[in-house]
């Protein structure tokens, strides 16, 4: 038999084993690989008392109430190069008779300005709490100044402000990151 | 090298253990069936294999995607296949890769007729499972997925690197039976593993309630690796320190552990054999070089919450960014732990039935290979089942198998393979002896081996042996 069927088989068994390849693919695609999750985070919250705009020891107003918190995040290097859109989202419930300006203030670690945007607040009542909402989109030549920020500035300006004043300035906020690596 | 490493990646995805050898198993003319079951059959007098050349066995697989599923030719978009594959995969699908080389192999019959055989191979195993959630949340984010509990338990993954020291006998203690069992000792050069996790993360929108618009929860996480091997790695300088700082601890360098193999192998009758082997049964006990990491706890993330505190000008506020930070970490502390653990080796188990027939008789003059009353067949068919036992459950396969002897130095074996991979795995071995040097060469997935794109796994095994045979 035997020898030449085993010649052939051998041969056939070579051949299948060299000939293994791999076809009809493209790995160059996997440079358009492209991770793109959309992630949603809650930012800042607060809630400033009507109080907080009356300074009752020397009984002057407070027009301006600010704090500042630092969001180190935003500057991380790896966001910087990924993050190519973000829409923040504001919502303020407001019970005190007063319209509100409020102002972020996007800075960097050295604090120079990188960004900054601004809301006004419609005034509310204690019975029936007024909702403003805002929504900030940022992209292109904006994301590039945002994501130069490390801290962010929050101010409200009050028109006016006497003792007595009541209700709460409340703020729930959140981000949407659209990120492509 | 760049197309190679993209094949690693998305055909394996890393290395495992995917070490099904269904067509070495059984397969009697080769001197590495003894290595799947120690009470197999022995037909040689002697082997010696030729060092570093004897067994060499490289296995990938990928139970739920091939490299062709991602990156085909066609007008359709890469990315949108890596999100069909995602939702399409489960998360009791895995990566493995598996590779062995022997560095000695030796074996021979004492004159109380046990066959002894030994050697040292070196072998690295790697096994992981889909993190189906995770990789949801990584690749569309949690927009989509406001109460969708992502799953930190899908998180499952091994990876050994070891050299194994083995020693074994072989004895048919009667016509019909032959029992084996073999010896080993595991040196690990450098192992992790993270098993048995928990916990869950979840989006949760929340209520007027609420402090801010969303609820970021990390509930009952508990998330572990294991490493051993690794710490005094983390100071080293470049691939080329690592790896020699690795093989360093090749020869008694590492952690140790111990294990058996057993079989045997009975004949049922004229034509019906039986055999079973179970390997590996043993474990490393890891207590040089550990450093193990365990992040545990709950916590509820709301954003930032400012005060608005009265200051004077130049004061300054809450370091709100850092109590944040510190919050998460007494909440979920990450721990660097130094104790020692043990780890069991993945345990496998073969079982063979084969029907024999057409007696074997090399030269037509004499039973040449038969001299021991060992009853072989010229052609046997069989089935072949095979379960190894992986972290979240055992994984099992089952083969038909035909083998046949063409002459006495030509024989090979053919399987057709049900696994967790493919429901159409072929394989193929050939044992050739040109004179007292044995080749043999063994492949599977022999359907997709034109195009190895579109395979789920690929194993390769061969070797060279010196062979005495019985006079």
């Amino acid at each position: 038999m035997n020898s030449n069927f085993t010649a052939v088989f051998c041969m056939l068994f070579a051949c299948l084993f060299f000939s293994s390849c791999i076809r009809d693919t493209d790995f160059d695609q996997a440079e358009n690989i492209t991770l793109a999750p959309i992630v949603e985070l809650d930012l800042i919250y607060f809630n400033i008392e009507a109080s907080r705009f009356f300074d009752t020891i020397n009984a002057v107003p407070i027009l301006t109430v600010r704090d500042t918190t630092e969001i180190r995040f935003l500057d991380d290097g790896t966001l910087q190069e990924s993050l190519k859109r973000a829409e923040f989202y504001f919502k303020f419930t407001n019970t005190i008779p007063r319209e509100f300006q409020i102002d972020f203030q996007f800075l960097s670690e050295v604090n120079d300005t990188t960004y900054t945007t601004v809301t006004s607040v419609a005034e509310g009542t204690l019975t029936a709490p007024v909702i403003t909402e805002f929504i900030e989109n940022v992209e292109g030549e904006g994301i590039l100044q945002l994501t130069q920020a490390d801290k962010v500035v929050v101010s409200a300006t009050i028109p006016s402000a006497e003792e007595g004043l009541k209700g709460t300035l409340n703020l729930k906020s959140k981000t949407t990151y659209f990120l492509e690596h | 090298m760049r197309n190679f490493l993209i094949i690693i990646i998305a055909l394996q995805g890393s290395f495992v253990m995917a070490q099904n050898k269904q067509v070495l198993y059984g397969f009697d003319d080769v001197p590495q069936s003894l290595m799947l079951n120690p009470g197999g059959k022995v037909l040689q007098k002697k082997h010696y294999g030729i060092p570093f050349l004897s067994h060499i066995h490289v296995n990938g697989g990928s139970s739920g995607v091939s490299a062709y599923d991602i990156f085909k030719e066609g007008n359709d978009n890469i990315n949108d296949r890596i999100t069909q594959k995602i939702f399409e995969m489960r998360n009791t699908d895995f990566f493995t890769a598996t590779q062995q080389l022997e560095i000695i192999n030796f074996g021979w019959r004492a004159k109380n007729e046990i066959y002894f055989s030994g050697g040292i191979y070196q072998e690295f195993d790697f096994i992981a499972y889909f993190p189906k959630d995770l990789a949801i949340l990584a690749w569309e984010g949690n927009r989509d997925y406001l109460n969708y509990e992502f799953d930190f338990s899908e998180i499952s993954t091994t990876g050994d690197f070891m050299t194994v020291y083995h020693f074994g006998i072989n004895k048919r203690i009667s016509k019909k039976l032959t029992v084996g069992a073999r010896l080993k000792l595991y040196s690990s050069m450098f192992s992790y593993r993270s098993v048995n996790n928990s916990g869950l993360f979840v989006t949760r929108l929340g209520d007027e309630n609420s402090e801010n618009i969303y609820e970021h929860t990390v509930q009952n996480a508990d998330v572990s690796v294991q490493t051993s091997g690794y710490a005094s790695l983390r100071e080293l300088d470049g691939a080329g320190q690592v790896t020699s700082k690795i093989l360093g601890r090749a020869f008694f360098g590492g952690n140790f552990g111990v294990g058996v193999d057993l079989g045997f192998n009975y004949d049922l009758n004229e034509a019906w054999n039986l055999s079973a082997s179970a390997l590996d049964v043993g474990a490393i006990f890891h207590s040089k070089d550990v450093e193990n990491y365990r992040a545990s706890g709950n916590y509820t993330l709301d954003g930032i919450n400012l005060i608005f505190p009265p200051l004077a000008d130049g004061d300054p506020t809450f370091p709100y960014y850092d109590n944040l930070e510190d919050e998460i970490k007494a909440e979920i502390p990450v721990d660097t732990l130094y104790n020692n653990y043990t780890q069991f080796r993945p345990a496998k188990i073969n079982l063979g039935l084969s029907y024999g027939f057409g007696r074997f008789n090399a030269s037509g003059a004499c039973d040449c290979l038969n001299m021991d009353q060992n009853n072989l067949h010229k052609q046997n068919i069989g089935l072949q089942l095979y379960t190894i036992f992986r972290p979240k459950r055992p994984q099992m396969a089952a083969s038909l198998f035909y083998q046949r002897r063409f002459a006495s130095y030509l024989s090979a074996k053919a399987t057709y393979t049900v696994d967790s991979y493919s429901f159409s795995n072929f394989g193929i071995g050939l044992s050739a002896d040109i004179g007292k040097l044995n080749f043999y060469l063994i492949t599977d997935n022999l359907i997709n081996y034109t195009n190895l794109a579109k395979a789920k796994s690929v194993s390769l095994q061969l070797g060279f042996n010196y062979i005495i045979d019985e006079e």
